[in-house]
């Protein structure tokens, strides 16, 4: 992984400064509070519907960094008003809902919303439209092929490809390296996709797929698929699992005696996973988590706490700053650059910016001139450590005394 | 070839899995069957009975066995009003599907409102609890589960068989008004097995909660394999529910142990596909 | 009338005239796209309606064939570059023929109705979508779009769209009331109420189910061919999941399943209902509110909104033409006595050996019996001894297990109920079978309509006007069975039964349950009957009818033909007493 920070003109580093300077809360008589019509940016989530439990999320993280940006100068100097509808999970609503936005509502600009069907359905109406749209939860870069749009999680253009040796980076570091892997996965199109990436670079790398096995999302009974993987009995289990699959596989595993050896979960719910007691040492995918060195960052500490309380008051259970909060945080802290950078409410001007400039988001500086609008992907590894998800892998990313447990 | 073992506990794990799909069609068999009302809330209900069993054990710390005495009854009141509104407004069997789905809607966001659509689990220290029989392993709450459907299901059949009401209810299912000259009161019974249909509801409810991952979408998770348990098991056949549960928890979980997971559903639901066109006596 | 008729005539022209210039009027895309997925929802509930409305067959498997349509687009366009609007008929026409390919299959089989072919229908959706699933044509990838050309019918995107959606809605609502004003139509609501009886008065059953269908089947797959380019990422779960199969229940359903324009109400009511609450703050109290709404509507209006408004409307009218609504029992219209007609040379029935096993039950032992042209016969026996039985077999309700059966020189026996009744045989059925949601006037339009080589539609009515008059129900023409007692019901089946012109007349114990003064007037009736032409086999257990009406008498005992003979040696035949152990005289 190329280290990024010494390439930084020392310009982007000034204006990353100030920002972090004004977002830690300068006196308010500094900077004067945006006034005038509010610039309407409208987005939809699945309020309701099976994709409700990260919606919920992505509002409360949009919601803060409204306060954010309109405590700070706003767009322009105006302040910002997120209109927000429900798509209801269904990709057809999603498109319509976008249109309203666009042509009846007539906002000024879009905000992405939550998974890739909406996203799709989203990108060809901003398509359609000259809109810029930013997404955050898209995990299959090559279908982002709307040129104005840009991705707010640096998955990296070719996760399947990047982020397998990531994951074979830190097996590799063990000191008794797995040798042989079994690959599970849900047939939901993102975890499929990484799900194939695996089998492919292990394979590259001497890695023996032992056991390769699909099951279709939505799948209820992990009795027997435990009881295979149980049987192949690999030194490491990947398991492309979404929502509570992981959970499920687990604790099927479990009632079977079996508990793998290490066991990598690519997107599930992180609350259930890591309060569970299957869940001891469970590795996964992430971009971010509330610890050092992420909370460093400009402004991280203070958000990570909002989320807190506000999750909390919402009568979430887990309360935790993750990747899927940080991704709305980092889709509007990229909107605000982006206008006050191009210092224009004009899409094309506000694209232009973005691929010639620089972001600091939650997630670090991101850059948009890649194939596909990408940056460089920092797709990293958390493992559940009593209890906690805490970042491993790329080592530099971890918390000071924290280290990946293998076995 | 997948080992005997592989072979052996994928069905164990199957017919098991399966004790949940004969219990959640219990009272929609019943209800459908006997009352020719389609009530899709019972899955609504089950997962509101889930939900508040995971409120009792998780802040007030209750068992969820004590948790169900209080709602298995509440429940069966639900089921008691709920046959009231379609007495009084001599609803079709149509116009149920409507209504109940509706009302299972109201339900979900009730749910959703009070617990929010993010996942919960209802933690307890024997959740993965198994018995190891040989080289197989039996979960144990699956296992409670399943001899729970099955003292149900029997008992229900022994009442619709053996006893007076059970031959009346039956009566009434198949004419209610020659029912009715013979002194039949079709409404108390109808009153009854209304609520016991929510009552097995409830019950569903606690295992759901011990069993697995409450989120208000998951209410919709069972409905299209319940459908088909519900049916092959014939109409109001309580028994017939539970062996149709579990003969597709197995099959499906046969096909999993032995091909792509992927493909489970072909085989299972091929499989009856053959048997409904085929229809051997011996079903 | 006429102003009547002319109303919604011109609503319908205006309506379909605004909807198609909208798209030029430079509405926001929105709207379009609204209305779009309105269209949407009209043309699959209605497609659904067609076979699981109008003739009952409820389906759950819808989404099977709009996912294969669905698919079938994506993959045509996505893989084989065909463009889009030819996809189109494709995607129909491989829907059409999952559906008649499931049909053919499942259609003959008697018992998969009902519920067990709802979850046929459903089964076969988890089959496909886990095909689709596992193959390259989806994959688990899920099909992208986004690179497939839109034909530029319109300006822009959403509005091409909107007129493929549009043109879609107006075809699917034009087959639609075409089919409800039909005889195909006519033959599936009969099919909704009694198939075996629809099947036995002539309606084509299997035919008619295989073309409706078909068509639902086709709509679906269009209506899904359009929609994968509107949604742009088709992925397996999204397109089968319950929601298509189980809303297009709910629409139609509230809309009012059995009118051709009920699930398009049902389907733009909830459409609305959907996308009245989607602002952000109220997803969740809006998405309870639209059940709620569903739940008071639907208690509201039990039969649909169509079919609420259309008794609402005939109430009006009634009121204000001030006639009295309510049903008064038919007079009894004494009946003129015929001249008895010589009975004929040839024979018009022959059966020869006639044998109905039901797996170990013997229910008909090799019967010999020929039945003179314009003869009254009656068949008697004790219970059990196979009469009604005959009567199934000869008209086809049942098949024979040996032995054959020919109507006026034509073997029959094979043949299926509905080219039985084409070849001039008619039943009435011993508890009345009339189509419960047919009115009077329909149930009777429709023997004539099936009954006989087909007639102009005003010709069937006066036939139908005429044989209700006949059997002296004049008056209760738009009455619904249900408002019917006993007597009337019975002459409804007489008045179904002659509305065929039948050659054969067979008539299953037509007095049970009728007062002395009834049964006098029935026994005028039959002579009445015969003396139009027809040849009457009548079972009957009232011995003073039997002996008053019959030619001859056969006697049935087990299965076999015990006795033949005129009325009175027959009767007086101490064999035949003794098989009724002294029921002989219970009249």
């Amino acid at each position: 992984m190329i280290d990024r920070m010494s390439a930084w003109p020392r310009r982007r580093v000034l204006a990353g400064m100030v920002g972090a300077t004004a977002a830690l809360g300068a006196p308010a008589i500094l900077r004067a509070a945006p006034s005038g019509k509010p610039v309407r940016v409208g987005g939809t989530l699945s309020l309701t519907g099976f994709l409700a439990q990260t919606a919920v999320i992505h509002k409360i993280a949009a919601e803060i960094m409204v306060e954010e940006i309109n405590g700070r100068n706003g767009f322009l100097g105006r302040p910002v008003e997120y209109v927000l509808l429900d798509d209801q999970s269904k990709p057809e609503v999603a498109r319509s809902l976008y249109e309203k936005l666009i042509t009846v509502d007539k906002v000024d600009l879009i905000q992405g919303p939550y998974a890739t069907a909406p996203i799709l359905a989203a990108m060809g109406v901003a398509q359609r439209y000259g809109k810029v749209i930013i997404q955050s939860s898209m995990g299959i870069p090559k279908m982002q092929t709307y040129d104005m749009a840009f991705p707010a999680t640096p998955f990296g253009p070719e996760p399947q490809k990047t982020y397998p040796n990531v994951i074979l980076d830190a097996m590799a570091s063990l000191p008794t390296p797995p040798k042989t892997i079994v690959i599970l996965t849900s047939k939901f199109p993102s975890a499929q996709f990484m799900a194939q990436g695996m089998r492919e670079e292990s394979g590259k790398r001497g890695v023996n797929v032992v056991l390769y096995l699909e099951y279709e999302s939505g799948n209820r009974d992990f009795g027997a698929i435990a009881a295979r993987v149980k049987e192949a009995n690999a030194d490491f289990l990947w398991v492309g699992s979404l929502g509570l699959e992981s959970n499920q596989l687990l604790e099927a595993l479990r009632k079977l005696d079996y508990t793998p050896k290490n066991s990598f979960h690519l997107y599930p719910a992180p609350g259930p996973l890591a309060l569970s007691p299957d869940g001891k040492n469970a590795l996964c995918s992430t971009f971010l988590e509330p610890a050092e060195p992420f909370m460093s960052r400009p402004g991280v500490a203070r958000q990570a706490a909002a989320y807190k309380e506000r999750a909390t008051k919402a009568n979430l259970p887990y309360a935790i700053i993750d990747a899927q909060a940080a991704g709305m945080i980092s889709e509007w802290q990229i909107l605000e650059a982006g206008v006050n950078g191009a210092k224009s409410l004009e899409d094309k001007a506000i694209a232009a910016f973005l691929k010639k400039n620089t972001v600091d988001t939650i997630y670090g500086t991101l850059r948009f001139d890649g194939l596909y609008n990408h940056g460089n992907a920092e797709q990293l590894i958390k493992q559940v450590q009593g209890g906690e998800w805490k970042v491993v892998w790329p080592t530099k990313y971890a918390a000071p005394g924290v280290k990946l447990i293998g076995s | 070839m997948p080992s005997a073992t592989l072979l052996g506990q994928a069905l164990i794990s199957g017919v098991l899995a399966g004790g949940m799909y004969g219990l959640l069609a219990l009272g929609l068999s019943l209800s459908w069957g006997l009352l020719r009302l389609v009530n899709l809330s019972y899955f609504a209900l089950a997962f509101l009975a889930a939900y508040l069993t995971y409120e009792l054990g998780t802040t007030y710390h209750v068992e969820p066995w004590w948790s169900a005495v209080l709602i298995v009854p509440s429940m069966v009141a639900i089921g008691v009003v709920q046959y009231w509104v379609f007495d009084k407004f001599k609803v079709n069997e149509l116009a149920s599907l409507l209504i109940t789905f509706s009302f299972a809607v109201i339900l979900e966001v009730v749910i959703q409102l009070y617990w929010t659509a993010d996942y919960r689990r209802f933690e307890t220290h024997y959740s993965t609890l198994s018995i190891k029989a040989g080289p197989f392993y039996i979960p144990v709450l699956e296992l409670v589960l399943c001899l729970v459907a099955g003292a149900l299901a029997w008992g229900t059949w022994l009442w619709l068989r053996k006893t007076y009401v059970g031959k009346a209810l039956r009566a009434s299912a198949e004419d209610a008004d020659i029912a009715a000259a013979y002194g039949v009161d079709h409404k108390k019974l109808a009153y009854l097995l209304s609520g016991i249909s929510a009552g097995y509801a409830g019950v569903a409810g606690t295992f759901i909660a011990l069993i697995a991952t409450l989120a208000p979408a998951q209410i919709w998770a069972w409905l299209g394999v319940v459908f088909a348990v519900v049916i092959i098991g014939r109409l109001g056949n309580p028994l017939g529910a539970l062996f149709a549960g579990m003969a597709i928890g197995a099959s499906e979980s046969l096909a999993m142990a032995v091909m792509s997971p992927a493909w489970a559903p072909v085989v299972s639901f091929s499989v009856l596909i053959v048997i409904l066109l085929w229809d051997p006596d011996w079903l | 009338m006429t102003n009547a008729n002319g109303l919604p005539k011109l609503a319908a022209v205006l309506g379909i005239a605004v909807f198609a210039i909208l798209p030029t009027a430079g509405l926001p895309a929105f709207y379009e796209s609204f209305f779009y997925l309105v269209f949407f929802w009209v043309s699959l509930s209605t497609s659904w309606a067609l076979l699981s409305g109008f003739a009952g067959y409820f389906s759950l498997g819808h989404a099977a064939f709009f996912g294969v349509g669905m698919y079938t687009t994506a993959t045509l366009t996505t893989k084989f570059e065909v463009p889009f609007l030819a996809t189109i008929p494709a995607a129909a026409a491989l829907a059409a023929l999952l559906g008649i390919g499931i049909g053919a299959v499942v259609f003959r089989v008697r018992r998969l109705r009902g519920e067990l072919f709802a979850l046929l229908t459903l089964a076969v959706t988890f089959v496909i979508a886990t095909i689709i699933l596992n193959t390259p044509i989806d994959g688990g990838a899920g099909v992208f779009m986004i690179s497939v050309p839109m034909p530029a019918i319109m300006s822009s995107q959403t509005g091409t769209i909107y007129v493929l959606g549009f043109a879609m809605c107006v075809l699917t609502l034009a087959i639609a009331w075409w089919v409800a004003h039909s005889r195909l139509g006519m033959g599936l609501f009969a099919i909704h109420d009694d198939e075996d009886v629809a099947e036995a008065k002539g309606v084509p059953t299997f035919r008619y189910k295989i073309v409706a269908f078909a068509l639902s089947a086709g709509i679906a797959g269009a209506v899904g061919g359009i929609h994968a380019m509107y949604v742009g990422f088709l992925t397996v779960g999204g397109t089968f999941e319950l929601t298509v199969p189980l809303y297009v229940v709910l629409m139609s359903v509230l809309g009012g399943s059995r009118h051709w324009f009920g699930p398009a109400v049902g389907a733009t009511v909830i459409t609305a209902l959907l996308y009245a609450f989607i602002s952000g703050g109220e997803a969740m109290i809006g998405r309870a509110l639209v059940g709620a709404i569903l739940i008071i509507a639907i208690l509201w209006l039990p039969d649909g909104v169509v079919p609420a408004v259309q008794k609402w409307l005939r109430r009006q009218r009634v009121a204000g033409a001030g006639a009295s609504a309510t049903a008064m029992p038919a007079e009894l219209v004494p009946v003129e006595l015929a001249p008895t007609k010589p009975v004929g040379q040839r024979n018009i029935l022959e059966a020869r050996t006639v044998t109905k096993r039901f797996g170990g039950l013997q229910a008909l032992d090799g019967v010999d019996l020929d039945v003179r042209e314009g003869e009254i016969l009656g068949l008697v026996g004790p219970n059990g001894s196979g009469k009604t039985t005959l009567i199934n077999v000869i008209s086809g309700h049942f098949p024979l297990t040996s032995g054959t059966i020919a109507v006026d020189g034509v073997q029959i026996g094979h043949l299926p109920a509905h080219e039985i009744a084409g070849r001039g045989v008619a039943r009435t059925y011993q508890i009345p079978r009339p189509f419960a949601n047919m009115t009077v006037l329909d149930n009777v339009t429709l023997a004539a309509t099936f009954g006989g080589p087909a007639r102009p539609a005003a010709e069937m009515r006066d036939e139908a006007v005429h044989w209700i008059g006949f059997t002296g129900l004049a008056g209760k023409e738009a009455a619904l069975p249900a408002e019917l007692n006993l007597h009337e019901r019975k002459f409804l089946e007489l008045a179904r039964a002659l509305a065929a012109r039948p050659k054969l007349l067979l008539l299953d114990e037509v007095l049970s349950g009728l007062n002395p003064a009834e049964i006098d007037n029935a026994i005028r009736l039959v002579r009445a009957i015969r003396a139009q032409g027809a040849t009457i086999v009548f079972v009957e257990h009232l011995m003073r009818a039997v002996v008053e009406l019959s030619d001859r008498v056969a006697v049935l005992n087990e299965g076999k033909l015990f006795a033949l003979g005129a009325p009175r040696d027959v009767m007086r035949d101490p064999r035949v007493i003794s098989i009724y152990l002294g029921k002989a005289y219970a009249a």
